[in-house]
């Protein structure tokens, strides 16, 4: 992670050793494999397969999402409005689906088109606007939720077609036993993993997030970088919410809600740093995995529902701390 | 990405027209453009009143009415005020879940343990101190951004409060009584009725506010360390003690709407702050609009305060509008959104032309 900025911010001698796992991932994994040793003797149903796949299959929207909010943060921005968007993407393509019989891909191509204009919109204010970009998703989140409740007019969208199942949930859903969405969160974690490591304009969102000043003297087109990383979510919201789609016939009005909360906490569990400059895909993956498998711990055990939310919260602080702590001892040095 | 370039406002004022002066003012004074919206507003909805376009009539007992919903708002915007200013990215999202918990403490101190109403407002208030003050330690000991901070505390607080009762609300007939702290008020002869904690809750806690950020030392202190802490640091103000206050403050307003919300519900809700978008949403965008600047440093307590009202009665008057249903509130959303954007875009371009904003 630090290797990465230091190597965009300022030129350095030798180049650094190229490591894929660093410490907070590590430190995920060992985290996330100890919930699941424990859990699977405590209880005998968690280490069974329809509960994994459930675990995986649940985590994947907020993997998904969490892909593009990882560049986002690491831009040093935030996108609060991806509950909305979901929103506005899942009703057009359910109702698409439903009344025009929409086949598979073009749904797809749909979703992920209105979720890119969405996303766009996002970028253009945030880029060219001037403003912070909490404050412009905080108003995106009221606006794109306005849209879709127009759309969806007094009701919910029931009766749709199973259109979408190949990557929702099901058997229809699943590759090897694992769900299709979660392969498909894969291939894009490591696209996207590629693409923020060796790539320029990847590695430029690193640049943008450390000093957004120091990067536009060094060249770097920091409007388009901002753009770039919100129109990326709204793709991954895009594919998120046909993953939600396949999973049932019915879309209600409230979908979305908290999705924002969930994928940023994945996001900063996964340890990306708010303000911006430091983070991987393969942190938030963990973070997501880590989230799910804390709220399927809590339902197996039968404890109320709700402490999952505190769980969560509890993990934040201990993820950033940590960050903190390692940051303090860095720049002592 | 958002550097702002000071001109001296004296250059820019020097030698203006009629139509530059206008601008500028209502740019810079939000006090001013707030008032002219708000007539606007008014205006607009009396009009469309006369024209036979409202179920019910948009007068001025309608008016204060509304009231009764501006005041959690204005409360928690000023929260917002407090900590928004106290820059570094300060923002406070758990107002909400704060309101959800000390309120379901109140309930349970009001309902269950049965104690007399005075302890309880008072043990209430200090909840949501303490829990503010969990955020102000993790922001200014521990240097958490204030956006983790209390998105964590949001999370962590809302879940203690829908767990405290078993997810159900607390509506005792003592807490049910408590439903009076909020009746309407009769004024003399031209004046509707007004909601009672408007004057018992909201007018006094506004002019301590105004009070405390305008006419004390601690306020002189928050607005250096918002707009540049580490010259504030060389004027030997305690950064750190300063930015907790500001959210120990912001935790105690949410306290004082934890009890003005369980009065209007007549019941301890433990999804109060928290359902739909939440309460801090709102609060945020009422702060923005009202002419706080999210960088820190700048804001005032007169501005929120008309721009909650304005809010209020533009949402009092779209629910008129659109007599179907759920529209009413759907339209409330698009123009919370918009008004978010729009005010906020308002706020860097004075920001950018004349190098200021109050």
């Amino acid at each position: 992670m630090t290797t990465v900025t230091k190597d965009v911010a300022a030129p350095v001698r030798r180049r650094p050793r190229v490591r894929a796992i660093e410490g907070q991932e590590l430190a995920l994994i060992a985290v996330v494999g100890l919930l699941w040793v424990v859990l699977s003797l405590v209880t005998d149903t968690f280490l069974t397969t329809g509960n994994l796949q459930n675990i995986l299959f649940t985590v994947a929207p907020i993997a998904l999402v969490g892909i593009g909010m990882t560049a986002v943060i690491v831009t040093a921005g935030i996108d609060v409005s991806v509950g909305s968007q979901a929103a506005v993407v899942m009703v057009i393509v359910a109702l698409l689906v439903r009344d025009s019989g929409l086949p598979f891909l073009p749904a797809v191509a749909v979703a992920v088109v209105i979720g890119l204009v969405l996303g766009a919109v996002n970028g253009l204010l945030v880029a060219y606007g001037g403003i912070h970009p909490i404050i412009v998703t905080f108003g995106t989140l009221n606006i794109y939720r306005f849209v879709s409740l127009q759309i969806f007019g007094t009701e919910q969208v029931a009766g749709v077609p199973a259109t979408l199942a190949p990557i929702g949930g099901g058997l229809e859903g699943r590759l090897l036993g694992v769900p299709t969405a979660w392969w498909l969160t894969l291939l894009l974690a490591a696209g996207m993993w590629c693409y923020m490591r060796y790539w320029a304009t990847g590695r430029h969102l690193y640049a943008v997030g450390g000093d957004a000043f120091a990067a536009r003297l060094a060249g770097v087109r920091v409007r388009r970088r901002q753009i770039s990383a919100y129109v990326l979510t709204g793709a991954c919201v895009g594919l998120a919410a046909c993953v939600l789609i396949g999973s049932g016939g019915l879309v209600q009005q409230n979908v979305g809600t908290g999705l924002e909360l969930r994928v940023i906490a994945a996001v900063v569990i996964g340890g990306t740093s708010i303000i911006g400059g430091r983070g991987t895909v393969l942190g938030t993956l963990l973070g997501a995995l880590l989230v799910g498998t804390v709220s399927s711990a809590v339902t197996l055990l039968s404890w109320p529902s709700e402490l999952t939310q505190l769980f969560i919260g509890l993990f934040i602080l201990v993820a950033v701390g940590v960050d903190l702590l390692r940051e303090r001892r860095r720049s002592a040095r | 990405m958002t550097e702002i370039e000071t001109v001296p406002p004296a250059e820019r004022t020097r030698g203006e027209g009629l139509a530059a002066k206008v601008l500028r003012i209502g740019l810079t004074e939000r006090i001013v453009l707030l008032a002219v919206l708000l007539v606007v507003v008014v205006v607009w909805f009396r009009v469309l009143g006369a024209g036979g376009y409202l179920v019910a009539p948009y007068d001025l007992r309608y008016l204060g009415n509304a009231l009764e919903s501006m005041v959690p708002f204005a409360l928690l915007a000023v929260a917002e005020l407090f900590v928004i200013v106290s820059g570094r990215g300060g923002i406070d999202l758990s107002v909400g879940a704060i309101v959800s918990l000390a309120g379901m403490v109140f309930g349970f101190m009001v309902g269950v343990w049965g104690w007399p109403l005075l302890p309880s407002i008072l043990g209430c208030i200090v909840v949501g101190a303490l829990l503010g003050a969990v955020n102000g330690a993790l922001v200014a000991y521990v240097r958490f951004p204030a956006l983790i901070a209390t998105l964590a505390t949001y999370y962590a607080y809302s879940s203690l409060a829908l767990i405290s009762n078993a997810n159900a609300p607390i509506s005792t007939p003592p807490v049910v009584a408590l439903h009076s702290l909020t009746r309407n008020v009769n004024l003399p002869a031209p004046l509707p009725p007004v909601p009672l904690h408007v004057f018992t809750i909201l007018l006094p806690c506004a002019v301590l506010a105004w009070v405390v950020l305008s006419r004390s030392t601690y306020g002189r202190s928050l607005y250096a360390v918002g707009t540049n802490d580490v010259a504030a640091a060389y004027a030997t103000q305690s950064v750190a003690r300063t930015r907790f206050t500001a959210f120990v403050l912001s935790g105690l307003l949410s306290g004082v709407v934890a009890v003005v919300t369980v009065g209007q519900f007549a019941s301890a809700r433990p999804d109060a702050g928290i359902v739909g978008n939440g309460m801090a949403l709102p609060a945020i965008t009422v702060a923005v609009l009202g002419g706080v600047a999210i960088q820190g440093g700048i804001g005032r307590v007169g501005g929120v305060l008309v721009a909650a009202l304005l809010i209020t009665w533009l949402n009092a008057g779209m629910l008129l509008a659109f007599p179907e249903g759920a529209e009413g509130s759907r339209y409330q959303l698009l123009a919370l959104g918009l008004v978010l954007v729009l005010s906020a875009l308002l706020n860097t371009l004075a920001l950018r032309r004349y190098g200021r904003l109050a």
